[in-house]
């Protein structure tokens, strides 16, 4: 059994604490818990919320008291099965590693003290697991659990970084959603899209998925663009195997 | 029925109940600031509460219509008129072709709502037809209103009668504004001193105020340590604290997570008194229990019944009278119906 608090979060939500930490371990019970509440089926019960340590319960006070969902949140917690959420989905994102699209490429390889090749076979052969979405639609928090760079975030921001940027800090991979003020390291681009409300379903990527980065070259990244546009393209997606 | 946005008004958006479901994908739900006055605009009219209707920030627009209608403001008041006549609030009027209704700045109060029956005719979007100005979809192309755009009301079926029964009390709209909160997530975080600060002190509203947030200032809340967490989930109302000691308060279009330690969330039934709260506007806050909470939620949806129940029961149909007259040796039976809407002081009054 895990060791969680309960806490209520204004009068429509609960918030289920587990250990104060970013950890696969962690995120696979607030996963768990998800998963295990949303099966139970019980009428008030709102949206959840996963993040890196808390599960967010939404309820609706007026069908659901709140003593019967916290009896229900200690059951779900008791039955729940955190090695369920072991293995996941990996999603192929191709990044194209390459001159104005990868402006702090060749910073990063001299600060990690390696050559870009290098560089790029760390960040597109290691998975990085989604912790978590927020931030803008779609949007991914997401790290590796081997190799991370020691590279912080640059000393200034940059002041735009365009839509599409893959950008690096330490074990940190993020795509940025539109375009921003950034100080993380750009390392590529990506030509596809986190959200797209065209699509049934918008999002790319879900809480406990795994990223795959995929080098592409120039030629690739335009045919890819082109689909995106029409809403052609599909990322490959395979299952993970169970990682300890 | 269609209207054409003469003059937008400081930020117009089409508004529904919100988007719900999406918040695991990052995705806050949009929907009404003030979502008392959003739902009794939309009851007054006769459509569900929740339905797609305006809400004008500020200033409020000028609109045309150009045929018969049924409509109703509420929230903030911003001197509305209907062709160039005061036009009143919190009850349903009639609008026919050629109407203008043109509205000025908030004299109290921050948003307007203006319900029309039937509802507005822009594409729902993942279920909800809200406006998300961040993620700049859904309502009118994902963004505010401008002049020369023009929406149709999805009006079916005959005009809600009895117009005259369908009102509702105004609520006063003070700039000195008390709400209720409930302590947490992480009021744990934060020194004694610092929740008594929070507790007894006024903060202001800056001038930095929308529908994603309000930020505050005023006396600076203490830490334990500093203003950051974990990121972890934020619901509306919550009220972030960072380590800058000035509190801000999350709304319809907050981030759906954030690692900002949040010292309290205001409860539901006073969320609205936010949304009606601009620049320079005073805050208190009293700490509450999560049931004092819950037992102002049912009143106030035992009075959203309760005003859904005093409209419904008003005649649908309107009044008929039958006769039965003798002429020329031959009995006729005569039905006759009032066919015309009962007139709105504030159009004929001119």
């Amino acid at each position: 059994m895990s060791e969680f608090t309960i806490r209520y979060v204004g009068d429509q939500a609960l918030s289920v604490e587990f250990e104060n930490e970013i950890s696969m371990a962690v995120s696979r019970k607030v996963r768990a818990l998800r998963r295990e509440l949303a099966r139970r089926d019980l009428p008030g019960l709102g949206e959840l919320v996963p993040s890196y340590r808390a599960l967010l319960i939404h309820y609706d006070p007026l069908t659901l008291h709140p003593e019967i969902l916290i009896r229900a949140v200690t059951e779900a917690a008791e039955a729940m099965d955190p090695a369920g959420s072991a293995g996941g989905t990996v999603v192929e994102i191709p990044v194209l590693y390459e001159g104005e699209y990868a402006m702090d490429l060749e910073e990063i390889a001299r600060f990690e003290n390696k050559t870009v090749e290098e560089i790029i076979a760390i960040h597109s052969g290691c998975d990085h697991y989604v912790y978590m979405l927020g931030f803008a639609p779609g949007h991914p928090y997401a790290a590796r659990f081997e190799h991370p760079f020691s590279i912080r975030r640059r000393s200034s921001p940059r002041v735009k970084i365009p839509a599409g940027s893959v950008a690096v800090q330490r074990d940190l991979s993020d795509i940025i959603p539109f375009e921003l003020p950034c100080g993380w390291n750009v390392i590529g681009t990506t030509p596809v899209l986190i959200c797209d409300y065209r699509k049934e379903d918008p999002f790319l990527l879900r809480p406990g998925d795994w990223i795959r980065h995929v080098p592409i070259d120039r030629a690739q990244f335009r045919e890819i663009r082109r689909q995106v546009e029409l809403g052609e393209y599909r990322c490959r997606r395979y299952e993970k195997e169970a990682v300890r | 029925m269609r209207f054409l946005v003469e003059a937008p008004g400081l930020l117009t958006t089409v508004q529904d109940g919100g988007r719900y479901g999406y918040e695991r994908f990052g995705m806050s739900p949009a929907g009404p600031m003030d979502r008392r006055a959003f739902r009794i605009a939309n009851i007054l009219v006769g459509n569900r509460r929740d339905e797609s209707a305006l809400e004008a920030t500020v200033t409020g627009p000028t609109l045309v219509f150009d045929g018969d209608g049924v409509i109703a403001l509420t929230g903030a008041d911003m001197d509305a008129e209907l062709n160039g006549a005061p036009c009143p609030t919190y009850r349903a009027l009639a609008v026919h072709a050629g109407d203008r209704l043109s509205m000025g700045a908030a004299k109290e109060g921050c948003r307007a709502y203006i319900a029309f029956f039937g509802g507005l005719d822009v594409p729902p979007i993942m279920g909800s037809r809200a406006t998300a100005l961040q993620n700049r979809i859904g309502g009118y192309e994902g963004r505010k209103l401008a002049a020369g755009d023009a929406i149709s009301v999805r009006a079916e079926g005959p005009l809600p009668g009895n117009l005259a029964g369908r009102q509702a009390p105004r609520p006063v709209f003070s700039r000195d504004i008390t709400v209720r909160v409930i302590l947490g997530p992480q009021d744990d975080l934060f020194t004694r001193e610092g929740l008594d600060t929070f507790l007894t002190r006024p903060y202001t509203v800056s001038n930095d105020f929308s529908r994603m947030g309000y930020r505050l200032e005023g006396p600076v809340i203490h830490h334990v340590a500093d203003g950051n967490i974990i990121s972890d989930g934020i619901v509306a109302g919550a009220i972030q604290v960072p380590t800058s000691g000035q509190p801000i308060i999350m709304m319809a279009e907050r981030q759906t997570v954030g690692g900002y330690t949040k010292i309290a969330t205001v409860i539901s039934a006073d969320l609205p008194l936010i949304g009606q709260a601009k620049a320079g506007d005073r805050l208190h806050f009293r700490s509450v229990a999560v049931e004092e909470a819950h037992r102002a939620l049912r009143q106030e949806e035992q009075a959203l019944r309760q005003l859904e129940e005093s409209v419904s029961s008003a005649p649908a149909e309107m009044p008929e009278k039958q006769y039965r007259i003798h002429l020329n040796g031959q009995v006729y039976h005569v039905k006759i119906q009032r066919i015309e809407q009962e007139e709105t002081p504030c159009i004929r009054s001119i």
